[in-house]
């Protein structure tokens, strides 16, 4: 198991190294060089190429990259071209909007999804149409289309809650939980019926193992057999259904914040994108890249806990 | 996107029986997802030669309208028509799509060929890059790809087909490994056939259906990535249409024209839908797992009304079996089954694969697969019709009185729960005990089967425990009840063959020292030979020829039992000739068993009579009883079902009418019907 972890380790570095130099290779092609970006429009040829020769843009590429990357692991990520700002300190302050979204998300998507996977298959009948027509629709809907419709019904039909905004944790608990409402809701609908989908699956595959019949051969409640036996059989693959989920959700939040105005990573990094801000698209992207790949080990580390044949090995 | 961006792989690869066309016409989403999939092509397509407005031509007299004559699908903020910008948007990102679903094609087909071909270390390099890529958030990378190659869309498409193609190879390596380890793969490979020749030829073909799947689902997804880049402003160049820069626009409007982002969201979430349900009409298979349990809890009884029999309880101890039919609502699966077992002896339940043994066994303890009931007759168990009793009923039976031993030791223990969870938890509520006694009762019972360390072993998961120690643990398990008849269905088949002994040991001292009865399942004549008592041959569905072990073995009378015998390599009877026999052809399936005898089209000695429906009749000069109209005749001239030259279809036997009953001069034509080199 130690070699297994440190071996894991050893490549969730890789991929976030080999992610930041293609994100530095990526981020140097775009369009607008630092002079240009920082100069603005009506700056001449020479004050645009002092600008570049100050932040080193001339330099050979392995050496502003060796540069980049000093800083970085120091927690150094540079200065926003456009405005200037810290990049880590407000990396910092966007990344808890990020996270909160995407694990609520994730987490309301689990437990939805689930429920209802299992109840497909263990009410069977009219309530496995009804599941997998909702995974059907959730799966083919945009989640910010289902945002909008929440927004038009619970605030602006029902006014039960904000229709856009933020509130930081530490300022209010409250109405955090309250700002984070729909955006979760519109989050979770989507990957609900995705987790929904796997849940189904895996709890018919378990349901049709041949352990099954031995449960049944010793009396063994109905109950027991479909919550304790085939649900922990199913664990595995759900949980799997989850990491991706997670994985999506990180990523793809960039629409739900700029949906209803939250200021987390995403709408940074589209902003930046919009304005050739290379700096901060190589932060967001990297800081982006270090969550998802240690959420991902740390969820695969649980799977491989949880399956009796791996723990030993 | 709330969808990763890792379709899911469907969980079987092999594909419905039929081509792909076929088996999209029987569903009919599908036929509908198929139908607006080609509208919207054709309708995007054609726009410029239909659509009615211009797509930037504003009318300021109808801003964020409704529906209306003049305007389907109503208006946007400025006055444009939703129907023709929404026809607009179509062709480019339908187009785009496309080309990603393209690239992400091919990336992973050749991955996976190659993957598949190249032995474990190029498949475990593959694996490690594609790991990699998988756990890369892969909308943000898209963000940095547009910041270098601005809002062309079937650039970002290709990029995006190559990002998800690692999610595809996932798919496809599993499909093309279980193809290359196919046999006539294997052969192709021994004929020198060139391994790209091989995966081009051989396995590729059999992806093709796996990769149409995909192929859709990764459309499905690279629409949905479109419109949502679109949302946040990464569409095409405004005043250009797109449907995520539609919708973007109708959230502005949500407030005061909530109508503006019907259409769109429609016509969006309609594509996509198509293109799901196409892949799932694809992607369907008829190996729907068999479920062991019933999804619903069946609250009538089996049978409907009260036993007869609970009467005539005289009848006595143990198990009778009298004239069970077993089947689901379409089809009989077995048919007029008898048989006894008094306590303390062990019945042996013979035939082929196929012959309906393991649906009687099932039977005996009421655990026929779903969708699968008792249809006639009586199973009685102490005089009560086991037939007729409730799902509830039935759980005070089973473990308490009768126990299954299954054939697959490994698969019949829960793979997630260590051995003693299992034995501890099956003791605990059979025998009305606490957990310590239960776990004392546990080690007690390891111990009577046989295994030494009891204490390390109820520790274990059934993984980390041999195939004959599983088996022990799962006969300690239909012990932990201490029932009155074990119901074993081939305990032994799946077993090493010295394992097989030892278990048959344990089986039959178990039987001495408690007393109780048993069904044994095999389709080996040597372990009938080893432990039973009794033997019941079955034949597609029906009881063919039933008696004592000594006397059937001995001398079977039904032609079926005599060509089972001399077929089998470890039957305890002296064979006749030194080759061994052979049946020809294959146990019929349910619906295509014959009124008569359904033993006949295989039979060496059918006549004409025996297209008859034939009933069991008592054995000639022995207890048990027979289904076939000439086992007299044939008995009586001592026939066999001697070998036949491999290859040789033994020729049917005839014994002229005018004979029967003179043995020895029936006896004649009978060896005069074989070739002589059968017997060497």
């Amino acid at each position: 198991m130690a070699v297994f972890v440190l071996k894991r380790a050893l490549l969730a570095v890789l991929t976030i190294f080999a992610v930041s130099v293609i994100a530095f290779l990526l981020v140097h092609s775009m369009k607008g060089d630092p002079g240009t970006v920082i100069a603005g429009l009506g700056a001449t040829k020479g004050e645009i190429a002092a600008i570049n020769d100050k932040v080193g843009w001339n330099d050979p590429l392995i050496v502003q990259y060796a540069d980049w990357a000093l800083h970085a692991i120091q927690g150094d990520f540079g200065l926003s071209l456009i405005d200037g700002r810290d990049i880590m300190g407000d990396l910092a302050d966007r990344l808890p909007v990020t996270a909160s979204l995407a694990t609520g998300g994730t987490l309301l998507s689990a437990v939805l999804g689930i429920v209802l996977g299992v109840t497909a298959v263990v009410r069977g009948g009219i309530a496995d149409k009804i599941v997998s027509g909702y995974a059907g629709l959730a799966a083919a809907l945009p989640n910010f289309w289902i945002g909008i419709i929440l927004v038009f019904v619970f605030a602006v039909v029902v006014p039960v809650f904000p229709a856009t905004g933020y509130v930081p944790f530490d300022q209010s608990p409250e109405l955090w939980f309250i700002s984070l409402a729909l955006p979760v809701l519109t989050l979770a609908i989507g990957g609900s019926g995705f987790i929904a989908r796997q849940a189904r699956a895996s709890m018919y595959d378990a349901l049709a193992q041949e352990h099954i019949r031995t449960l049944r051969a010793t009396a063994t409640p109905r109950w027991r057999i479909l919550y304790i036996h085939a649900l922990r059989f199913a664990s595995l693959p759900i949980i799997a259904s989850i990491a991706l989920q997670f994985i999506a959700l990180f990523g793809g939040s960039v629409v739900i914040e700029q949906l209803y105005s939250m200021p987390g990573i995403g709408v940074d990094l589209q902003a930046a994108v919009a304005r050739y801000d290379a700096p901060v698209v190589l932060g967001v992207v990297v800081i982006a890249t270090i969550v998802v790949v240690v959420v991902n080990l740390i969820l695969e580390m649980a799977t491989r806990f949880l399956d009796p044949k791996l723990r030993a090995s | 996107m709330t969808a990763p961006l890792t379709p899911t792989a469907p969980s079987a690869v092999r594909p419905q029986g039929g081509r792909p066309l076929a088996r999209l016409v029987r569903r009919p989403p599908a036929v509908a997802g198929a139908l607006w999939l080609a509208f919207i092509v054709i309708a995007s397509l054609t726009a410029p030669l239909w659509l009615p407005y211009p797509t930037e031509q504003q009318d300021f007299s109808a801003v964020l309208a409704g529906p209306s004559p003049a305007h389907w699908l109503g208006t946007d903020e400025l006055g444009r028509d939703l129907l023709s910008r929404i026809f607009a948007a179509g062709g480019g990102t339908l187009a785009a799509s496309t080309i990603g679903a393209v690239v992400a094609m091919l990336v992973a087909v050749p991955l996976a060929l190659i993957a598949a071909s190249g032995g474990e270390r190029v498949e475990g390099v593959i694996n490690r890059v594609t790991e990699v890529m998988l756990a890369i958030p892969a909308f943000i990378i898209m963000l940095a790809v547009i910041g270098v190659v601005g809002t062309n869309m079937p650039i970002i498409m290709a990029i995006f087909g190559f990002l998800i193609s690692s999610g595809m190879y996932r798919v496809f390596v599993g499909a093309a490994k279980s193809l290359q380890a196919q046999l006539y793969v294997d052969a192709a490979s021994v004929d020198g056939i060139r391994p790209v020749g091989i995966s081009l030829k051989h396995v590729l073909p059999g992806m093709l259906n796996t990769v149409m799947v995909q192929f859709a689902l990764v459309f499905a997804v690279a629409i949905m990535l479109q419109a949502g880049l679109a949302f946040i402003g990464f569409g095409p160049p405004i005043p250009q249409p797109s449907w995520g820069g539609m919708i973007q626009a109708a959230s502005q409007h949500v407030y005061d024209a909530p109508w503006m982002m019907v259409p769109t969201g429609i016509v969006l979430a309609l594509t996509v839908l198509s293109a799901n349900v196409v892949a799932d009409a694809l992607a369907a298979t008829t190996d729907v797992p068999q479920l062991q349990i019933a999804l619903r809890e069946p609250k009538r009884r089996m049978r409907a009304g009260a036993s007869t029999a609970d009467t005539q309880a005289a009848a006595g101890e143990g198990l009778r079996v009298r004239a069970l039919a077993v089947g689901s609502e379409a089809v009989t699966l077995v048919s007029d089954v008898s048989l006894d077992v008094r306590p303390g002896r062990v019945l042996g339940l013979v035939g082929e694969s196929g012959c309906g043994k393991t649906l009687t066994a099932l039977s005996l303890i009421g655990l026929l697969p779903p969708g699968i009931r008792p249809q006639a007759g009586e199973v009685l168990w102490n005089g009560h019709d086991l037939t007729r009793l409730s799902e509830r009923e039935f759980m005070r039976i089973r473990g308490r009185e009768i126990a299954l031993i299954s054939q697959e030791p490994m698969r019949a223990l829960d793979p997630m729960f260590t051995v003693g969870y299992q034995l501890g938890g099956a003791i605990r509520r059979l025998q009305k005990v606490g957990r310590a006694a239960a776990r004392a009762e546990a080690a007690a019972l390891l111990g009577k089967v046989g295994i030494v360390d009891a204490p390390t072993v109820l520790r274990l998961y059934p993984h980390e425990i041999s195939g004959g120690m599983a088996q022990r643990v799962a006969i300690a398990l239909a012990l932990a009840g201490r029932p009155r008849l074990l119901v074993a269905d081939e305990p032994t088949t799946a077993l090493d063959v010295t394992v097989q002994a030892e278990i048959l040991d344990l089986l039959r001292s178990i039987i001495a020292d408690t007393g109780m009865s048993m069904v044994l399942v095999t389709h080996d004549f040597g372990v009938v030979a080893d432990i039973c008592d009794d033997v019941v041959v079955m034949y597609a569905g029906e009881v063919v020829e039933s008696g004592s072990v000594h006397s059937v073995l001995e001398g079977p009378q039904h032609p079926y039992a005599m060509a089972l015998l001399a077929a089998d390599p470890h039957a305890g009877v002296e064979a006749e000739s030194q080759r061994l026999a052979s049946i020809p052809g294959q146990v019929p399936q349910p619906k295509d068993w014959p009124d008569g005898c359904r033993f006949a089209d295989r039979c060496r000695f059918s006549t004409e009579a025996c297209r008859r429906p034939i009933a069991l009749t008592p054995r000639r000069s022995a207890e048990g009883e027979v289904r076939c109209i000439r086992s007299a005749e044939l008995t009586a001239a001592g026939v066999t079902w001697a070998a036949a030259p491999a290859g040789v279809e033994p020729e049917r036997v005839r014994i002229e009418p005018e004979r029967v009953g003179a043995a020895e001069a029936a006896q004649a034509p009978t060896r005069r019907a074989e070739p002589e080199e059968a017997r060497l």
